[in-house]
């Protein structure tokens, strides 16, 4: 693969439960995201792609395995810029800004912080952010409480971009807002990703928001990147049959007859994986040896940028779910 | 047929600041045996308050100002909250929240919680109360429900607890049951699970239903009628399957050109401009003027109100023949 500027290499992620039991959150991940490109990381609560966040911002080790960002390695600690080079933006914004604390306050006082730009000129630049989130310049008086759920993400967003970073980690950050809302933070990071060159890492639930959005997108399920690819690929023929499952399962305007499950059941607890392929219980294609065997994240085909981790990965995506 | 449930100009105010305003606005609307209604909008349109005021639910802020609720062509007794006072055809109601975690008794297992309605509502026995919980357990998709009645709330999974939930709701063999926003909480694997529940629930007993969802995605898969909300009103009703591919109101037609489609990653989201009004500052004429791109003047004096468009489907809006005109040219082009 070209030039990355993000690599994960074989990076799990354990808890301790309370009851001396072993959580693996990420098990064996690798990843790679090229600079300026949007990787789309999707899968259902638990699964371990807000994990794999933290850990690529330096904000929960990993129990094994290696980031890499510019070809350095990181760790827990991490010098200034390399903490201001990687920034999140959560799903709840209202949660993750001081309400006592106007705009202004919070963008100025990181920029003195880090020396960003000499005094005389921090208030330019806090108009500068204002703009480039899409907020007047009088929104800097604003305390959190007196913007709504789209403003406060822009709000934000703005603080993530003070410090200059090169790659945006968004954690769910259109879930919470409304559907009219939701477009115009999505324009947002389309914005800012071809005025900035900001590379991003997008975690949603929300197949159409990752489609519309991401350049590549791996999908996870107990921990494991099941599935990953450019968009096109894994959207038009998914060969796992989870991220079949999920698009299946997807919301759609125009369809107007109920779509009868593919999946049956729910996920096991990430404190008890399945052997084998950790989907096989749920799974409408599995066979005996997939209880034994666990499938490893292989090319689909002769195809370069499309891999998945099922044994069948060289079947066709089926019209319908197979009979059992 | 005539309708299991009738609501009928159904005002409630909301305080906030000790200013009152109309949070639920002259809403009007029929459920037949066996239909499903979905009322569908963005967050603080009213959509929760309407179930609410119909089940009467609402929350000590709110205040029933006037509406009647028809059960099985009975009107409900109500006082200010809303509060049916136990009528007997209230019973034939139940509600299903959006969070189970929070409507559940987390001290009492799953299995007492359902026998509860049987035992005291409908005056079944112990024992006969006690199997109907294990059988609602099995209908609702549990599996293993002899065991599973010992477990308690937090032992299970959301899924499960929304299961359970709806157990409950239907423990009392109600004949309508109001879904607000079942599935929001729950992975779309799982949503798919609950609403082919539902479904099922449907055909097989008659259920009527009214679903509250801000997901136009949802909508088509539940329901066949659908009512849009917006500051409190109504406006656009209609079958889904004409509602969704041609709306009338400029409001359905935003809320539709903002959705993202899994099938068409190439079409730009198109936002609707400006935010939601603040409710304290409604002026007179459409609320949704200010955002709309087809606003005259006179949708700044005209009190809209529902009117026709087309067979069973009726839009709030003056110039809804304008909209109908540019989507047809939409579509040429």
């Amino acid at each position: 693969m070209a030039e990355a500027l993000i690599e994960v290499d074989d990076l799990s992620v354990t808890f301790r439960s309370e009851h001396g039991r072993t959580l693996r959150a990420v098990d064996d991940v690798t990843l790679r995201i090229a600079e300026g490109a949007v990787l789309g990381l999707v899968g259902e609560s638990g699964c371990g792609k807000t994990t794999i966040a933290k850990c690529i911002a330096g904000r929960v080790a990993p129990s094994s395995g290696v980031v890499r960002f510019d070809g350095r390695e990181l760790g827990l600690k991490r010098a200034t810029e390399d903490r201001r080079a990687i920034q999140m933006v959560f799903q709840d914004p209202y949660s993750s800004l001081n309400p006592r604390m106007t705009v202004r306050h919070v963008l100025s006082e990181l920029l003195r912080v880090h020396r960003l730009v000499p005094r005389a000129d921090i208030e330019t630049r806090c108009r500068e952010l204002m703009s480039l989130v899409g907020l007047p310049r009088g929104a800097l008086d604003g305390l959190p409480s007196q913007f709504s759920g789209g403003q406060r993400q822009r709000i934000a967003i703005a603080r993530a971009l003070t410090v200059e970073p090169r790659v945006i980690i968004a954690d769910e950050p259109v879930s919470a807002l409304d559907v009219s809302v939701q477009a115009t933070i999505l324009r947002l990071f389309e914005d800012l990703r071809s005025r900035l060159g900001l590379t991003v890492v997008f975690i949603s639930h929300n197949l159409a928001v990752v489609r519309h959005l991401s350049d590549r997108v791996a999908v996870m399920y107990l921990g494991r990147i099941v599935e990953q690819g450019d968009r096109e690929s894994v959207f038009s023929d998914p060969r796992h049959p989870y991220t079949r499952a999920l698009l299946a399962s997807a919301p759609r305007l125009h369809q107007i007859e109920l779509v009868r499950p593919t999946v049956e059941g729910e996920p096991p607890s990430p404190i008890d994986i399945p052997t084998g392929c950790s989907f096989h219980p749920r799974c409408p294609r599995s066979e005996e040896m997939c209880t034994r065997d666990r499938p490893s994240l292989e090319p689909v085909g002769t195809r370069a940028e499309h891999f998945a981790a099922c044994h069948f990965r060289e079947e066709k995506s089926p019209e319908a779910p197979e009979e059992p | 047929m005539t309708p299991v449930l009738e609501v009928e100009g159904l005002v409630v105010e909301m305080r906030r600041h000790r200013v009152a305003f109309r949070a639920v606005d002259d809403v009007s609307f029929a459920l037949e045996p066996g239909s499903a209604l979905a009322i569908v909008g963005e967050s603080g349109c009213g959509k929760s308050l309407t179930l609410r005021a119909i089940m009467g639910l609402l929350p000590n802020r709110g205040r029933l100002i006037s509406g009647r609720v028809i059960v099985d062509g009975v009107t409900l007794p109500s006082d200010a909250r809303g509060r049916g006072r136990g009528h007997r055809q209230h019973r034939r109601m139940s509600i299903v929240f959006q969070d189970p975690l929070s409507a559940l008794n987390p001290v009492a297992t799953i299995g007492s919680q359902i026998a509860e309605a049987p035992r005291h509502v409908l005056g079944l026995g112990r024992g006969a109360s006690r199997a109907r919980a294990v059988e609602l357990l099995r209908l609702v998709g549990i599996p293993d429900p002899e065991r599973r009645y010992h477990a308690y709330p937090h032992e299970l999974s959301g899924g499960t607890r929304q299961r359970v939930m709806i157990a409950i709701a239907l423990s009392s063999d109600p004949s309508i049951l109001l879904c607000d926003e079942p599935t929001t909480a729950l992975d779309v694997t799982i949503q798919t699970q609950i609403l082919a529940l539902l479904a099922d629930l449907r055909a097989e007993r008659g259920l009527a239903l009214v679903f509250v969802t801000h997901d136009l995605g949802v909508v088509s898969q539940v329901a066949e009628r659908v009512a849009v909300m917006y500051t409190g009103r109504l406006v656009e009703t209609g079958p889904t399957a004409a509602v969704l591919p041609a709306p009338r109101h400029p409001y359905t037609s935003g809320l539709l050109a903002a959705a993202l489609d899994v099938d068409s990653p190439e079409r730009e989201p198109v936002p609707i401009p400006g935010s939601l009004p603040d409710p304290l500052r409604l002026t007179s004429g459409c609320s949704f003027q200010s955002r709309c791109r087809f606003a005259t003047p006179e949708c700044m004096t005209t009190d809209v109100r529902l009117e026709r468009v087309g067979p069973d489907h009726e839009a709030a809006c003056l110039h809804s023949d304008v909209l109908a005109a540019a989507q047809a040219a939409g579509r040429r082009g």
